[in-house]
């Protein structure tokens, strides 16, 4: 069964000045437990494709369903409320809050959607085990490296469970040692929780790790390989 | 978590956060003093009315503080002292007889109130003996001795032993002039007063003032005005209900009746202070909103992620407020610690105005000052520093819940 179904979608920037036009009509479906990389080259709409994907953006034309809710038409509290229950997101950077640890940091979604504290704390403990830093509970981020930060977000995003996660170019910080490990887990946990993973990217290195690879060229799909 | 959040967010600029604290603290500290200062002042001048002759409350008969005819006489003395000797709340009284009259000298004239008063009385209830800069109370054994002013004595080139003349009417209407001699000099530091006060002994005044066709009066029970002291000021009222029931028909007056501008003075000082406080914490608004637009500008791309993964607009805009608060919430009580430090150094010390007392002691103020401050005014402040922290947290917590994330994320 599909958990992301985008039909027609287009996004056109700056409608009323320049206008943009990043998506030109994007079909596509993504299914339950897949591993999926968007590629392409720069300035291909990948970026805008998974902020629309994740409710962050709204397209122009087109819709998007996630679990089959069209989440095009949702105004932007049900959006934050949809993105809490169903979404995880690790970015390129500025993923973790400063000023909390690194346990902190996975428990929040979790805090935000008021689970009890002992839940809070073993998924927490659980998942920074699974991310190899069970040493690191009590480290901010500042004391942590970029893969380490890296690690804690996709901790922090998977934590409540949700239908999928999105990330961004989630390596693009890192160097190929840490790229090599944060994929590793992301793998591992695609395998173990059946989490569904879309991120994008430019590195073959994580494009090779990628079970399904779609390549969107000026702001469509060109190509949609499965392996 | 996001208390704990706001509380560290907080200390993420230390020296940012500490330099709103110390701006809402002094803005307290100086707001209390300013407090202090006018209730010091206002109660001064109160005290320096109560004392100089006003008393507590005062019994006269109907009418007579209006044309001070002397036909409005109170019951006889010896009635009247018994009376008031038996209420509990009562710490002194003096009766007096009260005359307006000229007051001459070679220099010249000028009206004045005469005040005959039995000294021993008198002295329990009035500081004017405290006040005798020259001179002495009433020395025993002179007739027709008068206290006068500094004032008076310097308008009319008085000094003591000096011989001026009382001019007034007497109870037959019949003008009457008489020579007193001054045995003292008293300076209250309220000018007006002691341009226009005199103290003789009721014993002259009353000889004076009934003729001396009239064989019927007594003339140590011709008595106008009682003034009261009591043990303690709070009872005023009560004790006036009191006297009002037992003395059916004459007229009893705390001392806020008996000047009403120190009513309203006590209320303009109210005001004044309120006005203070209103312009301090006002000033503070604008160093808040100021900081706390910092602290959201710079933390645009954590904001939006925040927002990003689910924490909702109410969410993130508590903790701007919350944020604001709690820097009120620090700065609180230094900010009262040393207000109240201050007024008790204040209020035990005093503070000397004498640099400006020429001025002060024309509007009738001391010119030492002692700061003082109804106890209400600390939690007032309290209450009006956290209301104009979350007025201050409103527009920097606005514009963050307005950040859209996917741009928050993308700027630089
Ligand atoms: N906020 C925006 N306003 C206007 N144009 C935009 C905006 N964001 C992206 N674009 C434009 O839309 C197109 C697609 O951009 P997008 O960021 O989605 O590409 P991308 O594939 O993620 O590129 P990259 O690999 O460099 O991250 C580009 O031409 C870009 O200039
Ligand atoms: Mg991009």
């Amino acid at each position: 069964m599909a958990v992301i179904t985008t039909k027609g979608v287009e996004k056109v920037y700056n409608p009323d000045k320049i206008p943009v036009k990043a998506l030109k009509g994007v079909d596509l479906e993504i299914e339950a437990g897949e591993f999926t990389a968007i590629v392409g080259p720069s300035g291909s709409g990948k970026t805008t494709l998974l902020n629309i994907i994740g409710g962050l953006d709204r397209p122009t034309a087109g819709y998007v369903e996630v679990g089959g809710e069209d989440i095009s038409q949702m105004s932007d509290n049900v959006l934050i409320d949809f993105r809490k229950q169903h979404i995880g997101f690790v970015f390129q950077a500025y993923n973790l809050i400063p000023v909390l640890t690194a346990r902190e940091n996975v428990e929040f979604v979790m805090l935000l959607q008021n689970r009890s504290k002992t839940e809070r704390h073993a998924r927490a403990d659980e998942l920074l085990k699974a991310v190899g830093l069970e040493d690191k509970v009590h480290k901010r981020p500042a004391e942590l490296s970029g893969g380490q930060q890296q690690r804690v977000a996709v901790a922090r995003a998977l934590a409540p469970k949700p239908t999928f996660i999105l990330a961004d170019e989630p390596t693009a910080n890192l160097d190929s040692e840490s790229t090599a490990n944060l994929l590793d887990i992301m793998a591992r946990l695609n395998q173990e929780e059946g989490v569904t993973f879309v991120f994008s990217t430019h590195d073959q290195r994580v494009i090779d790790r990628a079970r399904r690879v779609v390549t969107l060229v000026d702001g469509r799909v060109d190509e949609d390989l499965r392996r | 978590m996001i208390p704990i959040m706001a509380w560290r967010n907080v200390w993420r600029s230390p020296t940012r956060s500490w330099v709103v604290i110390t701006a809402i603290a002094l803005g307290i500290w100086a707001a209390l003093s300013l407090t202090g200062f006018a209730t010091g002042m206002m109660k001064s001048y109160v005290n320096s009315a109560i004392e100089n002759s006003v008393g507590h409350l005062q019994i006269h008969a109907p009418g007579f503080t209006e044309e001070y005819d002397l036909q409005n006489q109170l019951p006889p003395a010896s009635e009247l002292s018994t009376q008031l000797e038996a209420l509990p709340q009562l710490q002194a009284y003096s009766m007096r007889t009260v005359v307006s009259s000229m007051a001459s000298s070679s220099q010249g004239a000028r009206g004045v109130m005469v005040k005959g008063v039995e000294p021993q009385q008198e002295a329990a209830v009035s500081a004017i003996e405290d006040k005798l800069v020259e001179g002495e109370f009433f020395p025993e054994m002179r007739g027709n001795a008068v206290l006068i002013g500094q004032e008076l004595a310097e308008k009319l080139n008085l000094k003591l032993r000096s011989k001026m003349v009382l001019t007034f009417q007497g109870l037959d209407r019949e003008i009457t002039a008489a020579a007193f001699r001054v045995v003292g000099i008293f300076d209250t530091g309220n000018t007006p007063f002691d341009g226009s006060t005199v103290f003789v002994e009721r014993a002259d005044l009353n000889r004076l003032i009934i003729p001396q066709t009239d064989s019927t009066m007594v003339q140590s029970d011709l008595v106008y005005e009682a003034a009261l002291l009591l043990h303690d000021v709070n009872q005023v009222d009560t004790v006036a209900a009191l006297l009002e029931t037992a003395l059916p028909g004459q007229e009893v007056k705390t001392y806020r009746e008996v000047s009403p501008d120190l009513e309203l003075y006590e209320s303009q000082i109210q005001n004044v202070s309120m006005i203070y406080l209103v312009v301090i914490l006002l000033a503070l608004v604008f160093g808040i909103i100021n900081t706390m637009l910092m602290a959201v500008l710079e933390r645009i791309k954590e904001l939006g992620m925040l927002m990003a993964i689910g924490m909702n607009k109410l969410r993130v805009f508590s903790m701007i407020v919350l944020e604001t608060i709690l820097l009120g919430v620090v700065a609180t009580p230094i900010g009262l610690l040393l207000g109240y430090l201050t007024i008790n150094y204040v209020r035990e010390n005093g503070i000397d105005m004498s640099a400006y007392s020429e001025g002060m002691a024309s509007y009738g103020l001391s010119q030492i000052i002692y700061f003082d401050v109804e106890p209400g005014v600390y939690s007032q402040m309290a209450i009006g520093v956290f209301l104009t922290a979350i007025l201050a947290a409103i527009y920097p917590a606005l514009k963050a819940i307005r950040l859209k994330p996917v741009d928050a994320l993308h700027s630089f």
